[in-house]
């Protein structure tokens, strides 16, 4: 068979991946230190790129240029959302975070169909067009390579905020034991408040990149809160590097299998892999067994 | 308490039973199928959800294989009354397995299974035409050929009848108490002998049954069915918003949540066409932040609070 | 007879040996304690023969039947009941449901089940909290509640964990006597213990005494506490606790 095509189709997938990983890390983090499955990951997302839209729209801001705005932006709603309402439940069940998490993502993209109706919607400019060519063989788009190059830089710069900086540490050091953080000066709720914009954030930036090559609805975001939860069990629920390596990893497996079997089946197999996983490996691929 | 409840029970069939008598526009009855169905979705839901404290967000996965159960054995020439128990039967099948994986996993990532199942057979329904028709979809066979709406709603009124009494009598039981167990502790309740997962297995074996029983009413009701209609993720979500905003755990919670949530859609579609998820949404946050217990918890819990506050007063009156 | 053996069970959490190498019986109609500090084991072994976790190593015999493998459930059906360290009360259920829930094991009937859990909590004193939530009751009683939960399953043997912990010395008193008197319904105690000594030397038959995960010490009290091991590490005030 065609080793080229399957070869073009890991490309893909890496280009792809690289904005699942930002996605899954943002979930992973929200995960790690709150201990909140956030299902309303995808609608944030969703948010990212009709805000990234609106901004094309009105002002001409091609979302590569548009997105260090969209973040600040949407790190600020995370962080509201968390003292105004995530805050409330804090020593909650599980139960009840799902549950609110989940209204808020039903109420966000409902809010967002009430206002842009339900159509599709997509952006055109030049650099759509372009096309780069690797050898003979393999072409990379501008456009998700560009996308690529962002995402990963902030995956990059995610990463390095969790392990060296002060708000990183101090995160890490709830996720390790929430009793015992605040003890140590740690103000819980402030540092929650902050990991939960970032999380965010990174779902929302990782939206207005795909805005490009994606149609826009409002339903958009709910495919990838199913991938987030994905790409988090597969990396190992809290590890934000596993989150970086599964996210990869399954834009590949889904661009294979798109190839191979065919597109519709790859969020399928997305699930399927995601229950083997969870059945067998319950602490993922790269984490702890802590299940 | 228990004789109270069966008779509130009891009088609701019978005023519903009744109502057709007032009630005879052909939208009305409609909304009307649509409330107690949901509410026998919502009590199915229930004993899942409520008693036994496993929240599933993957029932669409029983309410399809319901539907498409009725529709793929009608179109195998199977009777009617056959067709019904093959689709119970498939739907107990599936809780079998999917109960089998989820219910070793637990909190999160055992609702993640739930809804990793249900959108699995949401995505096998989309990508097998041969089968299901694909996303053209699947024609239903039609139960009733005259006074279709009336009909429809009897039937989802027996349904509900059904899932109240079936709830009723579980609470009653032993079943329920160990259910109530396991939602409040598990390690306490395997220290007594209870076999925690066969019972979580059989809650779920109830529910799956009287959901798809749901969905197949559901499919003939409308003559034809999508999987996006059917599996979505948005049948899971209504199915468990219903439970949860009447009184997950209680017996007339979820007929209570029927009734809110779907009169509360319609009232929001006919100012905002198609808000329905801003209000399921803005519910669920309402509910979770204010009023964790649910609308008859939560009246439970004021009527309760009233009650010990007259206790001292009554006392010293003595 | 023997009704518990355990037989050079070791457990591993990582590198931490929680129990290293410990064998000791337990008798019918005896009234046992594990004494150690907290980290010593005692919950570990708990947890071992009440089948939550399996050993490494050894064996755990029942009745003479080998339970090393079994599922919580299994033993409490076998007849083993246990009461947990941090109690566990299913806090929206009354009194009595709590119970209940223990005596469901024998029957199916709620009248039955409510009949058997009375008899119990009339046995523990506790009658007339019978119909309050259990969500609302102080530490002894709640303390109470485990036993009473566990006891209406018709156990063997009932393991109690840290029962006398949080108790005051009246309380604890109060609640020993009760436990002398399990023999006479069938019932055989193990409990585990960090420091109430005064009660130990009064109602036990058996001690077992535990340091780091190893067994230091088995017999009847009075031989137990003269043990130089056993002075050693419990030196100091527990020591003069101890009157010798």
């Amino acid at each position: 068979m065609d080793l080229y095509a399957a070869l073009q189709a890991i490309v893909n997938g890496v280009l792809t991946g690289a904005l699942y990983a930002l996605v899954g890390m943002g979930m992973a983090l929200i995960f790690g230190v709150m201990r909140i499955v956030n299902f309303a990951h995808g609608a944030f997302m969703m948010l990212g790129m009709y805000a990234a839209y609106v901004l094309f729209t009105r002002t001409g801001l091609i979302p590569y240029l548009s997105f260090p705005l969209i973040a600040v932006a949407m790190f600020g709603l995370g962080y509201l959302v968390y003292q105004g309402l995530l805050r409330r439940i804090h020593g909650g069940s599980d139960f009840m975070q799902i549950l609110l998490t989940l209204g808020i993502g039903l109420g966000l993209t409902d809010a967002v169909q009430l206002a842009f109706g339900a159509d599709y919607h997509q952006i055109n400019f030049a650099m759509l067009g372009v096309n780069l060519h690797l050898g003979s063989h393999i072409t990379v788009s501008a456009p998700w390579l560009t996308s690529f190059a962002i995402a990963a830089a902030l995956a990059g710069g995610l990463y390095f905020f969790v392990r060296h900086t002060m708000m990183g540490r101090a995160a890490r050091a709830i996720a390790q034991n929430r009793g015992a953080a605040p003890l140590m000066g740690i103000h819980l709720h402030r540092v929650q408040a902050f990991c939960f914009g970032i999380g965010v954030a990174a779902a929302a930036v990782a939206g207005s990149l795909l805005l490009p090559v994606f149609y826009l609805y409002p339903g958009v975001g709910d495919q990838f809160t199913l991938k987030a939860f994905v790409i988090v069990v597969l990396g190992g629920m809290e590890s934000i590097a596993g989150a970086a390596i599964a996210g990869l990893a399954l834009g590949v497996v889904e661009n294979l299998t798109s190839l191979y079997i065919g597109n519709e089946w790859a969020l399928a197999v997305d699930f399927v892999i995601f229950l083997l996983v969870l059945s067998l490996r319950p602490g993922g691929i790269f984490g702890s067994q802590r299940a | 308490m228990k004789q109270r409840t069966a008779v509130f029970g009891a009088g609701l069939l019978a005023v519903s039973l009744l109502l057709p008598l007032l009630v005879h526009d052909d939208y009305q009855l409609q909304v009307l199928f649509r409330v107690y169905l949901f509410a026998a979705l919502g009590l199915a839901w229930n004993l899942v959800g409520g008693y036994a404290g496993q929240l599933s967000l993957g029932h669409a996965a029983y309410f399809g294989a319901g539907a498409y159960g009725l529709a793929l054995a009608a179109r195998a020439g199977i009777p009617l009354w056959a067709a019904f128990l093959l689709l119970v039967l498939a739907a107990m099948a599936f809780a079998l397995l999917i109960g089998g994986v989820s219910f070793r996993l637990s909190g999160p990532y055992f609702t993640l299974a739930t809804v990793a199942f249900a959108e699995v057979l949401h995505a096998a329904a989309k990508n097998l035409p041969g089968v299901t028709g694909g996303d053209v979809g699947a024609q239903v066979p039609a139960l009733f050929h005259s006074h279709v709406n009336r009909s429809f709603y009897f039937c989802a009124v027996g349904l509900a009848a059904a899932a109240f009494a079936a709830t009723l009598l579980i609470s009653r039981s032993r079943f329920g108490y160990y259910l109530m167990a396991i939602r409040e502790d598990q390690d306490a309740a395997l220290a007594v002998g209870v076999d925690v997962s066969g019972f979580k297995l059989r809650a779920l074996l109830v529910s799956a049954a009287l959901t798809a029983l749901g969905g197949a009413l559901y499919g003939s009701m409308f003559l034809f069915i999508v999987p996006d209609q059917v599996l979505s993720i948005d049948i899971s979500n209504e199915i468990a918003i219903v439970a949860m905003l009447g009184g997950a755990g209680t017996v007339a919670g979820p007929l209570v949540g029927a009734a809110v949530l779907e009169s509360a859609a319609e009232l929001f579609k006919s100012v905002f066409q198609e808000a329905h998820l801003l209000i399921y949404g803005l519910l669920l946050i309402l509910v979770v932040l204010f009023a964790p217990e649910g609308i008859v918890g939560g009246i439970t819990a004021i009527l309760r609070r009233r009650k010990r506050a007259e206790a001292p007063r009554r006392a010293a009156g003595d | 007879m023997a009704i518990l053996e355990l037989n050079r069970v070791t457990k591993r959490f990582g590198g931490l040996v929680a129990a290293n190498d410990v064998s000791f019986a337990v008798n019918e109609a005896e009234v046992a304690f594990i004494v150690g500090p907290n980290g010593a084991g005692k919950t570990t072994l708990f947890n071992l023969i009440s089948g939550v976790f399996h050993p490494d190593s050894g064996s755990i015999r029942f009745l003479g039947r080998d339970i090393s493998r079994i599922r919580p459930d299994d033993a409490a059906r076998l007849g083993i009941g246990r009461t947990f360290q941090l109690v566990k009360p299913l806090r929206n259920l009354t009194v009595l449901e709590n119970v209940m829930l223990g005596a469901f094991l024998h029957t199916a009937s709620r009248a039955k089940a409510a009949d058997a859990a009375r008899e119990v909590l009339s046995y523990l004193q506790m009658e007339r909290f019978e119909a309050a939530p259990a969500g609302g009751l102080p530490l002894p009683m709640l303390k109470r509640l485990e036993i009473a939960r566990a006891l209406a399953i018709r156990p063997r043997v009932i393991l109690l964990d840290e029962v006398m912990a949080g108790l005051s010395t009246a309380e604890a008193l109060a609640l020993a006597e009760t436990l002398k008197r399990l023999p006479e319904r069938g019932v055989a105690a193990v409990a585990g213990v960090e420091h109430v000594m005064q009660v130990v030397m009064k109602i036990a038959d058996r001690v077992v005494v535990l340091d780091q995960g190893a067994l230091i010490a088995e017999g009847a009290p009075r031989e137990v506490v003269r043990e130089p091991r056993v002075v050693e590490a419990y030196l100091g005030a527990r020591y003069k606790e101890l009157g010798l």
